[in-house]
Parts: C-alpha cells; structure tokens; sequence
C-alpha cells in the first residue's frame, strides 16, 4: 500500500513537472526566435526544444544550488546573492548579474542614503546628455 | 523593459517543485531513522526553502542570458557556414563551452 501511495505521488510530479515544462517552453520560444531575429537568424524547431529542455534542467539545476546556498549560508530563503554566487564560472556574467541586482534594489523604497546617491547619479546623467543634446 | 524575459511565477514555481521534492526525500529519510513522527506535511513546510522576488527576477534574468547567449552563439556558427537557419551541428559545437560558462 505504501509504495501505491509511492506511485500515485510521482505520477503527480511527473504531471506536474509536464506541465511547467510546457510553460516554460513558451517562454523560451518567445526569447530565443527575439534574440534569432536580432541575428537575422532563423531556429529549426528541434533544436528550439533543445534549448527549452536544456534551460528547463538548468533552472531544475539551479534551484539545487541556491537551496545549498542558502542552507550554507543558514538561511531557509533564498536572496540575490546566492543567485549571483551560482554564476561564479563566467566573470563576466556574474559582473552582469550584480549590475542587475544593483538596478533592481536602486528601484526599491529604501534608507535615504541609498534614494541619494541614486538621484545624484540621475542627475549627472541627466546634466550630460542636455549637454550633448546642446552641442 | 524591451526585453522579453521568463515569469518570475514560472520560475518559482518550477523551484518549489525542485524543493518539495528534495524535502520529502530528508522526510523519507529522517522517518525510516525515527518511528514516531508527528505528521511529514507539518514538518516539510516548515523547513521548505523559500525565495524572495528580486533574486526570482535576477534567476529570470540568468535564464533568459542562458537561452540567449545559446542562440547568439549557434547563431555566430550558422553565420559563418553562410547559413541562414540554426541547426542542431551549430548548437552541438557551442554545447561545452556554454556549459562551462553557466
């Protein structure tokens, strides 16, 4: 009886792993076919499933590692560094990465220090590009 | 944003099956070393992993470079073969290098 039980759970996972498959292929259609366009480039569809399985296992993949991250770190939620510490292969995606995360928290209501130095940094870079527009 | 990107909902919920799944095997585990156990659903949500949004966009963000970069790279292959469509022997040659890469 235990392993019927087994059995019934799996195939529950199994139709659900399905079914956010089939989700994220969408996703990875829509992106892939934008940046293909962007090369004048057409995909062959089996190799668009490729690519979405292969992001679907990465992303599987990548919920391990932020979860041994974050237990690591003795937290039970993970945050946007351990998403930034799964990229430490590529430099320059890590770089990338922060950079995001750095816009992302720049966005948030936070200290007054922080709103500072994003406005100072606004405003240079609204002062420079008056100046180019002038000459 | 220009960008399309991946739903931070997808994601997380793709996440959370990866959790739920890693939690109930430590539940297996721990219930075959103590007889007595309370009941595996109390137990499992409150050590279940959890993610707050902005590391759910920046993963987001990590995908969509992952599924680009892939394209970009097939498609620099395609190119120079004089090619006007990605196959799977374009994919194949820039396959180690992303993999090394992510």
């Amino acid at each position: 009886m235990a392993s019927d039980v087994e059995r019934g759970e799996e195939e529950e996972e199994e139709s659900a792993s399905e079914e956010l498959r089939d989700r994220f292929r969408l996703c990875t259609i829509s992106i892939a076919e934008t940046e293909a366009k962007r090369n004048g480039m057409e995909i062959s569809q089996p190799i668009m499933a490729c690519v979405s399985d292969l992001a679907f296992k990465y992303a599987k993949q990548l919920a391990k590692d932020l979860e041994l991250f974050a237990q690591h770190a003795g937290r039970k939620s993970v945050n946007m560094e351990d998403v930034i510490l799964s990229a430490h292969r590529n430099d320059h995606l890590s770089a990338s990465l922060r950079s995001f995360s750095n816009d992302l928290k720049a966005k948030e209501p936070q200290s007054d220090r922080k709103r500072k130095k994003v406005t100072k940094k606004e405003d240079k870079a609204a002062k420079e590009v008056l100046h180019i527009a002038d000459s | 944003m220009e960008e399309n990107t991946f739903d931070p909902e997808l994601i997380r919920a793709i996440f959370r099956l990866v959790w739920e799944k890693r939690g109930a095997e430590r539940e297996k585990n721990q219930h075959s070393e103590n007889e007595a156990e309370a009941g595996p659903s109390t137990t499992k949500r409150s050590r279940l992993t959890t993610v707050n949004m902005n590391a759910l966009k920046v993963s987001c963000e990590l995908l969509r470079v992952l599924v680009a970069e892939a394209i970009q790279r097939a498609a620099a292959i395609a190119e120079a073969e004089g090619s006007l469509k990605i196959e799977a022997t374009h994919l194949e040659r820039i396959l180690p290098q992303l993999l090394l890469d992510f």
